[in-house]
């Protein structure tokens, strides 16, 4: 019971800060706020019993997606003035709130949708219990391992998670072709801002080695424990994008990193097709010791895929970021 | 308890869905319609973690044999293992939108939707003629002038 009711107190703090999000004007605010609602959202998941999930949308939604959108908030507010020193027209960031009859066409509309929705909704959904009731008794002889998902995910799922590794690569694609930029990296530019305040120097400093510990800690106890090779790569990531914050590197290699993530993509893609597709008979595939290396080198390889690909993503905004003064 | 014949669960995740498309229809800032693309991919997780939750929201992890016993209180793996799919899914497109966002800021200097349309509307190429015009043809006149050639 005590269970429930810190789910609903975590769906209030939800609704308070989406209504927030609604009603705020100021860009910096929305942020916060979002990171606000991704926290509490992933505090709703591990209260429901998925500690997977939850970890996975803590670092995407409260760290990978603001870092992101708080890279394009400073792009769009930066040099106010320009080459001769003149004030140039404020950027239009947010005009105000919107106007009465957009307000109520839309509560009209999504009235609707809603009515007709619990209209033709069925009354509850069951989800599908043989199948739940099926993975959870032969996982463990099957794949090998204690956490079923990480079995799900590298075994009896494989498809999805190769198809998600290669979207990952369209959208670092699709990000590298839209950002407008000849080169990779830049040597010069904005000083990062991080060095004026001490505390935040030195915190990031300490904290920085840990959040590398503890991801590499997810990646290889991802088949026994909560996480796996998409949660320990993102935490790896963010370890680099602390070491920016603290050192200010501008020239990371990232035609190596690149070209590490194809080849450790296509060793992926071989491990899949031998170990699962093909159907090899490779001895001792049913003891303890040969199912738990298979499930860390796979985990392992996904999680040096996600590492490499977030760490891209996240250098080319960072790189958007400084180089628009260079371009001028 | 139960809300309009769903679990509360359901009812916050589908409430979460339809306020979100209210932010999105309504809202005049770029930023806030990608963070509510993010809200509404929230409410889709939701919603299947809710329904594959037990009443004891154990998770689906056996630590020792004995938690065989115990698998009527573990939630169901397979949302789960999906919903983290979903979740690095739903990233890419942030980020793609984000990044979109930018070449459109770059060029208009602007993230006000109202403000963005008005100028692609007016905005005009090399002999004076209107960008959107040539884009999107209007008229079946310019349709064939643009074919002949």
């Amino acid at each position: 019971m005590s269970a429930d009711y810190i789910l609903y107190a975590l769906m209030g703090i939800t609704a308070i800060s989406i209504l927030m999000i609604m009603f705020e004007r100021k860009v910096y605010r929305i942020i916060i706020y979002t990171a606000i609602f991704s926290l509490i959202i992933s505090g709703i998941y591990l209260v429901l019993g998925s500690p997977d999930v939850a970890m996975a949308e803590a670092a995407i939604g409260a760290y990978a997606i603001i870092f992101m959108i708080v890279m394009a908030e400073k792009y769009y507010k930066r040099d106010k003035t320009d080459a001769e020193g003149k004030k140039k027209a404020p950027v239009v960031i947010s005009k105000a709130s919107s106007s009465l009859p957009q307000v109520l066409g839309g509560l009209v509309f999504v009235g609707a949708l809603a009515a007709l929705f619990v209209h033709f909704a069925p009354t509850s959904v069951e989800a599908n219990l043989e199948l739940r009731t099926d993975y959870l008794l032969r996982a463990g002889d099957e794949v090998g391992g204690q956490n079923v998902i990480g079995a799900i995910l590298m075994a009896y799922r494989l498809y999805d998670t190769l198809f998600e590794a290669l979207l990952l690569v369209i959208a670092i694609m699709a990000v590298s072709h839209l950002s407008w930029l000849g080169k990779d990296y830049i040597t010069k530019g904005r000083k990062s801002d991080i060095q004026k305040d001490k505390v935040a120097f030195y915190s990031i400093r300490i904290i920085s080695p840990l959040i590398l510990m503890f991801g590499i800690y997810l990646v290889a106890n991802g088949h026994i424990s909560a996480g796996g090779g998409f949660q320990g790569g993102l935490a790896i990531a963010c370890f680099f994008i602390c070491r920016y914050m603290i050192h200010d590197i501008y020239d990371m290699p990232v035609k190596k990193v690149l070209k590490m993530e194809e080849i450790v993509f296509m060793a992926l893609v071989i491990v899949a097709v031998l170990t699962i597709f093909l159907n090899v008979d490779v001895p001792y595939q049913h003891t303890v010791l040969f199912q738990n290396f298979q499930l860390i080198a796979a985990n392992a390889l996904v999680g040096v895929k996600v590492a490499c690909g977030f760490f891209i993503l996240f250098y080319r905004y960072i790189t958007i970021e400084r180089t628009e003064k260079l371009e001028k | 308890m139960q809300i309009l014949g769903m679990a509360t669960i359901e009812f916050f995740a589908i409430a979460l869905f339809f306020i979100a498309i209210f932010g999105l229809i309504t809202s005049n800032n770029a930023i806030k319609s990608i963070v509510f693309m993010t809200i509404l991919n929230a409410a889709v997780i939701t919603f299947w973690i809710g329904i594959g939750a037990r009443e004891g929201s154990l998770p689906p992890i056996m630590e020792t044999p004995d938690h065989i016993y115990m698998i009527g209180e573990m939630s169901d793996p397979v949302p789960q293992a999906l919903m983290i799919t979903a979740i690095v899914i739903g990233f890419s497109v942030t980020a793609i939108n984000i990044i979109m966002m930018n070449t459109l800021f770059r060029r208009y200097k602007t993230s006000d939707w109202k403000t963005l349309f008005k100028m692609m509307r007016e905005e005009t190429v090399g002999d004076g003629k209107i960008l959107s015009d040539i884009v999107f043809i209007k008229d079946e006149k310019d349709f064939d002038e643009e074919g002949a050639k």
